[in-house]
């Protein structure tokens, strides 16, 4: 539903002109940011888990890697004699920021799951579970336009499963995203076009995935999305530092401190989970 | 508070029962345009020896009873030829005066008496009056006259920059105004987003904007009202006037039914589609159209009846695939009624809606929403004496909400039908307004509104736990939507919630001499209805929605205080104001709230409380070849949203941070200085000119404090909300119209209309968006401006 609105901005956005312009940004003292996104794919019994550490520097900079600690994952609900419920991860290239561990896929996908960083003497900490989804179900490239009359249309289908509400998260290659939820198709074959702007060549390969996801995630790669680069015009929403569910928890005793609200600036950007994703190929005509 | 009530009204029954002394009559009638019949309102009707007057109401009657004498009276108007006679008041008179328009006689000396203005000596303040001859001289986009770009040039008025919907008022939102279109409300004001407005000028008399100082007969919004009057049509003869410009067309006609008793109007207005829109090739179009129609049947002296229409429609369609379409639809009767010379009332029954409609069918859907309600208005003016003016009403509104309807648009659509839970709700009230002139210098007006809104049952309501449909995370700071523990069906009969609020309204004018005032005021307003819209400028697509079980009415209180003074004899003015607001209950939206297609709204918004303040100059030039004016405001608007009360739980106390970490933000439309001005010169009959010039502080945005990376998409965040702003706002419209000499001795009359839009061809940024560039790979900013040099020519015609 959230796309109408960007259809409105694009039918908007006709009328407008573009241009660079040079802006001097504010900026901050870095933090951690953490790409902790797991993918888990049936097609392989193991999972390569990878997660990239890095520092925000202000917006025209280059982000910094951040050297960790350590850095773990621990399935709560393995029985503590299962062989590597706590899965340490290693920066296996030195200054790459890339810490990985492959795994089991049963270790991921039962139980609670739990990310733990330790950086410059701060504790972080996030919590998440497996989310399973359904597998895409044809992929057909067509002929429709939609404003420039130059895009390539690509329908995706995919059957809903009418037992649960489902959050989708389409990756549609070239870092386009695209959100949506099971609320007016439940357990229905849902079909929709997606239509590139970027100038496929006949021949070109494109992977389109498919990720399962809970509302909370679901909710923030929406904004990550929003604030990624669509271009709002005058409908522009109020912009806010987008939260994810990694807890900064050093300075949380629970004697005297029990959350953050005292401390709204101690937080770190990115998110943890561990979803289902299905792949298909189509090649262009 | 209670107190402040009392007093109210006491002082209005004390004025009641005032007993006259000496023998009165009362002089009324009605004042129209000789060519047409068109009624006038707020021509003044003075009394020089008496230093006394009264003005004509909406539908252009006047009543004023005085002493038993000799006396002569002056009529006058802005723009027409003053009547001056002598009348011997020694009964109950009734004189409906015929004014004729100077503009044909500019050379002539204007009759210079010492005419007292009574918009000085009146408490009423904060108002703006614009005729619609000045608002088709305002050189505007594409050389289309427009109600609301016009108001955009007063001071304390401004929007969201071009392209943008609605308008803002001293600092309050787009959904605080109340747009009244010959009494209905308007819920959507705009065409194509906002690049115009869906009045059509030639179809419209007058327009009155309130700012603050709200008389007690309005209620509903609380910022502003913008109360629009259509014409009634020629009850002489057929006229017809039209234009032909670069993107709409107008034709209207108007004409007796019955000469002298009855007359109709009908006018029409469409936008070409493909033109405007070049870009679209042919299986695309994008269009508007407004259709005003109105009928007036005078039945005798006593009774006037009106029924009067419009609809109007926005159309977007690309390839059948998607279509969009949306607009307001309004019909009214009403009645005037005169019980006597001094009691005048008039009925008002009033339909409105506002539909919006989605077909999206490369995603299987189709989508309409929308808002009607049913008004039913009885308004009494009753007009004591000279000094003193009662008005009284009563007011019911019925609403139904249709925050959407999804179906699938094509047989093999996986889309499921379903209706979101509509709303409904009633609203009532009652008012009484007292305008009192109380000594030679003095004059109040106080009055008291009672407003009671009731959110009627409807099919499915959300229970929470604890009543709390918003978590907030205590480790993450972020507010989350609430789980139901239960979908109740409260049924269609009973009351979900019910509101009742007293709302005074007082005001005071003092006046030194004949040439200067002051003049205070006290405003409370309650709004019972709230646009759902995060984004700067509402789009078409946001659905109203009622106050309930989670939503509050808005409460606002405005003082304001202001100096007003004629110089030169009104051939210049000066108004000047300061002004305070302060209002609850503003909703406020969660950060990644989802409002479309969102069936639980209560579950992404809190309360919050919003407030501005700020100082308002307008020198006025009235009168000569040369008018216009300068307006000047200074301006702070802001809002901000603490976190709940913390509750205990385990021994522990439950604090929130709220939103924007419960500090104040500047609201989008907070532009701390805003210049207009506006010249016009008529150099001789044959061509005039005019010119705009507007200023203004960039408009509140943000600017990201860093930026992170996340599977690949590079991401700018941002601190807290709206601390930056875009860069100044400037730009200057000039237009020339020409009259052909041949003209005046023809039957059909044309003019011509030259425009050039933003002549120094300035990039004003609507937004500024920071993105990494997906070719380069480097991190850009990049500003959108919508319109640089526009000129446009139109062609406009009478006969």
């Amino acid at each position: 539903m959230k796309r109408l609105v960007y259809i409105l901005i694009a039918t908007f956005s006709f009328l407008a002109c573009e241009d660079v312009i040079e802006i001097e940004t504010p900026s901050e003292p870095p933090r951690l940011s953490v790409d902790a996104l797991i993918r888990i794919q049936d097609s392989s019994a193991i999972t390569n888990i990878q997660v990239k550490v890095r520092l925000t520097s202000s917006f025209f900079e280059p982000t910094p890697v951040a050297n960790l600690e350590q850095i773990t994952v621990t399935n709560l609900d393995a029985s503590t004699d299962m062989a590597g419920n706590v899965m340490v991860l290693i920066e296996e290239e030195p200054g790459s920021g890339i810490y990985e561990k492959t795994v089991d896929n049963n270790l991921l996908t039962e139980g609670r799951l739990l990310l733990s960083i330790n950086y410059e003497d701060d504790i972080y900490v996030a919590r998440t579970e497996y989310v399973p989804t359904v597998p895409i179900a044809s992929l057909a490239q067509g002929t429709e336009t939609l404003f420039s009359g130059d895009e390539t249309e690509i329908i995706v289908s995919f059957n809903d499963d009418a037992e649960r509400d489902d959050f989708y998260i389409f990756d549609f290659d070239f870092n386009e995203y695209l959100v949506t939820e099971d609320e007016f198709y439940q357990g229905q074959t849902f079909e929709f076009s997606y239509f590139y702007d970027n100038e496929l060549n006949a021949g070109d390969e494109v992977a389109i995935n498919i990720l399962g996801a809970d509302e909370g995630f679901y909710n923030y790669m929406n904004q990550l999305i929003v604030q990624s680069g669509s271009d709002q015009g005058p409908f522009q929403t109020p912009s806010a530092t987008v939260r994810g569910n990694i807890i900064n928890a050093s300075n949380i005793d629970n004697e005297e401190v029990f959350d953050n609200v005292g401390q709204p600036e101690n937080f770190v950007l990115g998110y943890f989970a561990v979803v289902q994703q299905f792949s298909r190929t189509i090649t262009i005509e | 508070m209670n107190n402040l009530k009392s007093l109210l009204l006491g002082l209005s029954f004390f004025s009641l029962i005032t007993i006259t002394a000496q023998q009165k009559y009362t002089l009324s009638g009605t004042i129209t345009e000789e060519n047409s019949n068109e009624t006038l309102i707020g021509v003044t009707i003075a009394f020089p020896e008496l230093r006394t007057g009264v003005t004509t109401n909406e539908y252009g009657f006047y009543s004023i009873t005085l002493p038993e004498g000799e006396y002569q009276v002056l009529v006058s108007y802005l723009g027409f030829k003053e009547i001056v006679q002598n009348i011997a008041l020694d009964k109950d008179t009734k004189i409906d005066f015929k004014l004729t328009e100077e503009a044909e006689q500019l050379e002539e000396v204007v009759v210079t008496e010492n005419v007292e203005k009574m918009d000085i000596r009146k408490p009423q303040m904060s108002v703006n009056t614009l005729s619609v001859s000045t608002i088709k001289k305002i050189p505007v986009i594409l050389g289309e006259a427009d109600v609301i770009k016009s108001i955009l040039l007063l001071p304390g008025v401004t929007n969201a920059g071009e392209g943008a919907s609605g308008f803002n008022v001293r600092g309050g939102a787009v959904d605080q105004n109340l747009i009244l279109l010959d009494e209905a409300i308007i819920f959507n004001s705009s065409h194509l987003f906002g690049f115009f407005s869906v009045f059509n000028p030639d179809a419209i008399k007058d327009i009155k904007l309130y700012k603050g100082g709200i008389p007690a007969r309005y209620g509903g919004r609380v910022s502003s009202v913008l109360d629009i009057f259509q014409k009634e049509g020629n009850s002489k003869e057929l006229k017809v006037n039209g234009g032909i410009g670069a993107v709409a067309s107008r034709l209207l006609v108007e004409g007796p039914i019955k000469k002298d008793k009855a007359a109709f109007l009908i006018g029409g207005r469409a936008s070409y589609a493909h033109l405007f829109l070049p870009l679209f090739d042919v299986d695309n179009t994008a269009y508007f159209f407004d259709l005003n129609t109105k009928l007036n049947y005078k039945l005798n002296a006593n009774n006037n009846i009106f029924l009067s229409g419009y609809f109007g429609r926005d159309v977007f369609g690309i390839n059948d695939s998607f279509v969009n379409t949306y607009g307001n639809t309004v019909a009214n009767f009403r009645w005037n009624h005169l019980f006597s010379d001094k009691l005048f009332s008039n009925l008002s029954l009033i339909y409105s809606d506002y539909y919006y409609g989605l077909k999206l069918d490369f995603v299987g859907f189709n989508w309409n929403s929308g808002i009607r309600n049913f008004n039913v208005k009885y308004d009494l003016k009753h007009y004591m004496n000279d000094k003193l003016q009662i008005n009284y009403g009563l007011n019911n509104i019925y609403y139904q909400f249709n925050p959407g309807k999804i179906e699938p648009s094509n047989l093999e659509s996986g889309i499921l039908e379903e209706q979101l839970t509509q709303k409904y709700a009633n609203e009532f009230a009652a008012y009484i307004d007292v305008e009192h002139r109380v000594t030679e210098n003095l004059s109040l007006g106080y009055g008291l509104r009672f407003s009671n809104f009731i959110r009627l049952g409807q099919d499915e309501l959300n229970i929470y736990e604890n009543d709390n449909p918003v978590l907030f995370d205590p480790f993450l700071l972020i507010y989350q939507e609430a789980e139901p523990i239960e979908v109740i069906n409260p049924g269609r009969g009973g009351s979900l919630a019910t509101f009742s609020n007293f709302e005074p309204r007082a005001s005071l004018a003092y006046t030194f001499n004949s040439k200067s005032s002051v003049k205070a005021s006290y405003t409370r307003l309650a709004q019972y209805l709230h646009l759902l819209s995060n984004t700067s400028s509402p789009t078409p697509l946001d659905v109203w929605t009622p106050s309930g079980p989670f939503v509050e009415p808005q409460l606002l209180d405005q003082y304001a205080l202001g100096y007003f003074r004629n110089i030169n004899d009104g051939e210049y003015s000066i108004e000047s104001e300061v002004f305070y607001k302060d209002i609850q209950n503003r909703i406020d939206y969660i950060d990644g709230a989802n409002l479309i297609a969102n069936d639980a709204i209560e579950q992404v918004i809190l309360n919050g409380e919003a407030r501005a303040y700020g100082l308002e100059f307008l020198l006025r030039k009235n009168e000569g070849r040369f008018q216009g004016w300068l307006a000047y405001t200074l301006s702070k608007s802001e809002q901000r949203t603490p976190g709940r009360p913390a509750f205990e739980d385990n021994g522990r106390s439950n604090l929130e941070s709220g939103i924007n970490l419960g500090q104040w933000y500047n609201t989008p439309y907070d532009k701390t200085h805003d210049v207009s001005l506006f010249a016009s010169y008529e150099l001789n009959k044959k061509w005039s000119f005019n010119t705009n010039f507007v200023y203004q502080t960039g408009q509140p945005t943000n600017y990201p404090v860093g930026q992170f990376e996340f599977q690949g998409l590079t991401i700018p965040y941002f601190g807290l909300r709206n601390e930056e702003r875009l860069p100044d706002y400037h730009r200057i419209d000039v237009s020339a119209t020409l009259t052909p000499k041949k003209n005046s001795n023809r039957k059909v009359q044309g003019e011509w209309i030259f425009s050039i839009y933003n002549l120094y061809n300035r990039r004003n940024a609507a937004s500024i968006n920071f993105r990494r560039n997906q070719d380069t790979g480097v991190n850009e900013a990049i500003r959108t401006s919508i319109f640089g040099v526009v000129p446009a020519v139109t062609y406009n015609f009478k006969f």
